[in-house]
């Protein structure tokens, strides 16, 4: 059953044509990687699909409804959640504060019965390394990006999307973020992931969409994609050049 | 900053202090406030209507705390809607006879009522912007409140009554006393519940906290409109106590004086301001009074506070308190 799907997703801006015409699915328990050459619109897409900023034209559905353009507040409870580039946490607010804010907000109301436990466990779940009392500004890069994982786990999504997660990790946090994603994976929740390591897609990921100046030029499984001729031009450029 | 279901659970004493919203040393400092105008040498009238100024700047600057420390919005239109509430209040003690203790409270809706709009407004707008049109909200009252003379008498001033018969300044004390602590009171248990990490998500990073499922139209109208309710409340004790209303009172310059004190005394502590307002108009009056001659000096010292301020803690006094005299675990 596809989870996520588009249909001819356009996103301009003013003349600038970021996102063009991309059709694209998800399937239930799939961990999709989204690649492309920097500048192909990838967090534009996403960004889209969240509602952060609605598309132009075209129809995203997801969980089996239309929900084009939607809030992402109402995007979050119906089970949609994810994470930033840049991760933006809440600079003056305490790991578990911020973890807290997706536990008590994003869920539907009642369904949570012990904010603070949920987001003990969601800091847990992803192995944050400091007391739940730090302040979010103290903290480095990966710790923030870890925080802010757990801030999107919080919310009990259904489907996941991670934007370079991997980005500026060394050898041994790469491993312990393919280890969490395996995880995040297990408990039924489906991703889609940004990312530009290949090492970590194509250990995690089953199948794989490729974008470039905003329009899809490849997307199947991971060793289709990896050895398409179109993609390696996209990433290399061609020997004619 | 910790919200109270993360705080261990302090039992005794401390528990129940921790329920009000006071440390042992905010109570200290509360009784020193309420038996201050029976020592000398503050029992002097002009000193205890220095400490109604005082007490009356520090409420201001809870509820503006309130909006700037928590949504992260400066409302530089604070004092003007802070007026809107005293004109609102004294119009109506002076046309329809309506007792000045119920005429605060139509001050506070009619506040309310802007404030509501106001928010509504700046919705799609961020920091900076939002800003800027509160304030030129508050520019058009003034603009009002001097225009329209057949209403507001425009600068003569309008006389509203008092809200006591006697000339003493204690019971008026009490009175904003009483105000400061129930503004206190009412914007601290709100952030305690789940309604101030909201305020602190929408204020801290928009986009983080709409993925977080936090609705940010909703959160930042209540806070708007609270924080302008309890300004046009605290207005309207303004126009029956001090007797006479212009529109110099809604000027963005007094909007300067209570962010100054809020600032100072430590943004998103809502209790800094309210502590440091005392010695800081003192100090003001003091400087006021004995350099005479030169007028507007206090602006110079507000904008060097705030330079200083800004530099060295930006968490203002609060910061500066709970970094040197409270212990860790105590924090609230």
């Amino acid at each position: 059953m596809n989870i996520l799907e588009t249909h001819n997703l356009t996103k301009r801006f003013g003349g600038l044509v970021a996102v063009n015409n991309v059709s694209m699915h998800v399937q239930e328990g799939d961990v999709v990687g989204l690649i492309g050459p920097n500048g192909a619109g990838k967090t534009t897409l996403i960004n889209a699909i969240s509602g952060l900023n609605p598309p132009t034209s075209g129809k995203v559905i997801m969980f089996g409804r239309d929900t084009t353009g939607k809030a992402p507040e109402k995007m979050c409870r119906l089970g949609l959640s994810r994470t930033f580039q840049i991760p933006r946490p809440f600079p003056k607010m305490s790991a578990l504060e911020s973890v807290m804010t997706a536990a008590i907000f994003g869920n539907r109301p009642g369904k949570v019965q012990d904010p603070v436990a949920l987001s003990r466990e969601m800091l847990a779940f992803v192995e944050f390394p400091l007391p739940e009392s730090t302040i979010s500004e103290q903290l480095n890069t990966v710790q923030l990006k870890r925080l802010d994982l757990a801030r999107a786990l919080a919310s009990h999504p259904k489907l996941l999307f991670l934007d370079e997660l991997a980005s500026g990790l060394s050898e041994g946090e790469l491993n312990d973020l393919m280890k969490i994603i395996r995880k995040i994976s297990r408990k039924g929740i489906s991703i889609l992931m940004i990312e530009h390591i290949m090492q970590l897609i194509m250990q995690v990921c089953n199948r794989l969409v490729c974008i470039q100046f905003g329009t899809k030029i490849a997307e199947g499984t991971t060793e289709e994609v990896a050895n398409d001729p179109v993609v390696a031009k996209a990433y290399l450029g061609s020997s004619g050049e | 900053m910790e919200i109270a279901n993360t705080a261990p659970q302090a039992g005794g004493l401390s528990g129940l202090l921790e329920k009000v919203c006071f440390t042992p040393a905010g109570l200290v400092g509360l009784a020193v406030l309420i038996v201050l105008p029976l020592i000398p040498p503050f029992n002097q009238e002009y000193l205890v209507r220095w400490l109604v100024q005082a007490a009356f700047i520090a409420a201001l600057s809870v509820a503006f705390d309130f909006t700037a420390g928590y949504i992260n919005i400066v409302n530089f239109g604070f004092c003007a809607i802070m007026g809107l509430g005293a004109y609102t209040s004294a119009i109506l003690g002076l046309r329809t006879g309506l007792s000045p203790w119920v005429g605060i409270w139509t001050g506070a809706v009619t506040a309310a009522a802007l404030g509501f709009v106001i928010g509504l407004i700046t919705l799609r707008l961020r920091g900076i912007f939002a800003a800027c049109l509160a304030w030129f909200f508050g520019l058009a009252l003034m603009g009002l409140a001097t225009k329209m003379v057949w209403l507001t008498r425009g600068p003569l001033g309008l006389r509203a009554p008092r809200l006591f018969e006697t000339s003493s300044n204690v019971p008026y004390y009490y009175v904003i006393l009483a105000m400061l602590l129930a503004t206190y009171l009412v914007t601290r248990l709100l952030v305690k519940t789940k309604m101030g990490l909201a305020f602190q998500a929408i204020g801290q990073n928009m986009e983080a906290a709409r993925t977080s499922g936090v609705n940010p139209v909703y959160y930042r109208i209540v806070n708007f409109t609270l924080s302008c309710a309890l300004a046009g409340w605290l207005g309207g004790f303004y126009a029956h106590y001090y007797g006479i209303l212009t529109p110099d009172m809604m000027h963005t310059s007094k909007t300067v004086e209570v962010l100054a004190v809020a600032y100072i005394g430590g943004r998103g502590s809502l209790w800094g301001g309210a502590v440091i307002a005392f010695p800081f108009i003192f100090a003001m009056e003091l400087v006021r009074s004995s350099l005479s001659s030169l007028p507007g000096l206090n602006l110079i010292i507000y904008g060097l506070l705030l330079i200083l301020v800004m530099i060295y803690y930006s968490g203002g006094f609060a910061e500066f308190y709970n970094q040197h005299f409270r212990k860790k675990e105590a924090r609230a």
